[in-house]
């Protein structure tokens, strides 16, 4: 509790970067991490410890490290984090559509590399827009399961990413929905559309349409049914496509042309 | 084979039409909608129970809009095999907007009550425009194949 207590009494001395108190020394290289996870995990947390000092509310204590990090330290840990992205999103070389897959592995191997991008609370990323850096970052930290995106190719209109999740339990998805919406709602500016929950009666399939990004959070039953990632990367050579008989027109079959009585 | 028929009997209804106009005894009305009670549709999925032939093809019983008419991107509630069905529209015969597609068929996608489609492709080509309109259609839109 001692740690704690001292985090929140940087935050309430103007400095309320919470990386700047990580970088001053205080804690020990282990208790940074955990401190980390803690803090990366739960914004709740956060906000908590600042009102019961009777301080900052939510929104300010963001505002300033979102504003203090672009500035300072912003630009250091952009570079190296996008750079991560794109190696694995085009390394794969299909030639249609790149399948970006992550593991329980590689998301440990995020945290502790990078420890810099976690400190600051998710969402806020280093940039001010809600791309797909932020949301595949925020999905990574609320234990999504098998978190699959795809490019899109071009010539279809549709999105330029299309991302699927699993979740644990419907109350799980329902949870990680709500978040990237909160996420969204918070970075976008003036004139970005509202993004509304599709099928929020329906618990075991959920999606949230960001323009030029789709998610569907599904369970791991509801995945097996759809095939959505085996669909939107083999577009026209997909196996239930193939498996749909093709349709026969019957011999008397007239064209636009209707016997009424 | 069936052009010939087509031909000889649509000559035969061109010359028949013009008198049979002024003799009939019924009350004849407007086209009024794209899709209302009572239309025969196309199930365009590949769920069981829009592909499995019966002798009744599925109708419209219900057009969940205000008026009874239904265009793309409305609910409709089905009479299929015996039961009924909740259905998504995906294209009309009737012309709609400028610059949206018109179908050679009245086209439908079955939907679950909790607007889970109820198939898991589409192979027909689905409009676009579904996903700037207010509603669910993320669904359907991410297992069609083919965009128009």
């Amino acid at each position: 509790m001692n740690q704690r207590v001292s985090f929140s009494n940087q935050s309430e001395s103007k400095d309320s970067n919470p990386t700047s108190c990580l970088d001053s020394g205080i804690f020990t290289g282990a208790e940074r991490v955990e401190i980390m996870n803690v803090v990366g995990r739960s914004r709740k947390l956060v906000s908590l410890l600042c009102r019961s000092r009777g301080l900052l509310e939510q929104k300010c204590v963001f505002r300033a490290a979102r504003s203090s990090a672009l500035h300072q330290q912003g630009h250091h840990a952009t570079p190296p984090l996008r750079s991560r992205f794109d190696t694995q999103r085009w390394c794969s070389g299909d030639s249609d559509s790149r399948l970006l897959g992550s593991t329980s592995s590689q998301e440990l191997s995020l945290e502790t590399d990078h420890k810099n991008s976690q400190i600051i609370p998710p969402g806020h990323g280093y940039s001010e827009t809600f791309n797909l850096d932020v949301l595949v970052s925020l999905l990574r930290q609320e234990n999504a399961v098998d978190l699959c995106v795809i490019k899109v190719p071009e010539h279809i209109k549709y999105a330029e990413y299309f991302i699927v999740v699993s979740g644990i339990s419907p109350r799980h998805l329902r949870a990680m929905a709500l978040y990237a919406i909160k996420v969204y709602k918070f970075l976008r500016k003036d004139g970005d559309p509202n993004v509304k929950i599709e099928g929020k009666d329906a618990e075991d399939w959920m999606c949230i349409d960001f323009g030029k990004i789709v998610v569907h959070f599904m369970l791991p039953e509801t995945r097996e049914v759809y095939e959505l990632e085996k669909l939107w990367i083999l577009r026209a050579y997909d196996e239930q496509l193939m498996r749909i008989p093709p349709e026969v027109l019957p011999e008397d079959f007239m064209y636009d042309m209707e016997i009424t009585k | 084979m069936a052009l010939q028929r087509l031909s000889g009997s649509f000559s035969g209804l061109i010359v028949q039409n013009s008198s049979k106009i002024l003799q009939r005894a019924f009350s004849v009305s407007v086209v009024a909608a794209a899709i209302q009670k009572m239309t025969r549709v196309r199930v365009v999925d590949n769920s069981s129970l829009g592909n499995t032939p019966y002798h009744r093809p599925p109708r419209v019983i219900h057009v969940y809009t205000k008026n009874g008419v239904g265009k793309v991107g409305d609910k409709v509630l089905l009479a299929i095999k015996g039961q009924k069905k909740k259905a998504l529209i995906v294209g009309h015969k009737m012309p709609g907007d400028r610059m949206t597609p018109r179908f050679d068929s009245n086209n439908v996608v079955l939907i679950e009550d909790n607007g889970n489609p109820t198939g898991t492709r589409i192979k027909v080509p689905i409009p676009t425009h579904l996903r700037q309109m207010e509603g669910d259609f993320s669904k359907v839109l991410a297992i069609a194949s083919s965009f128009v």
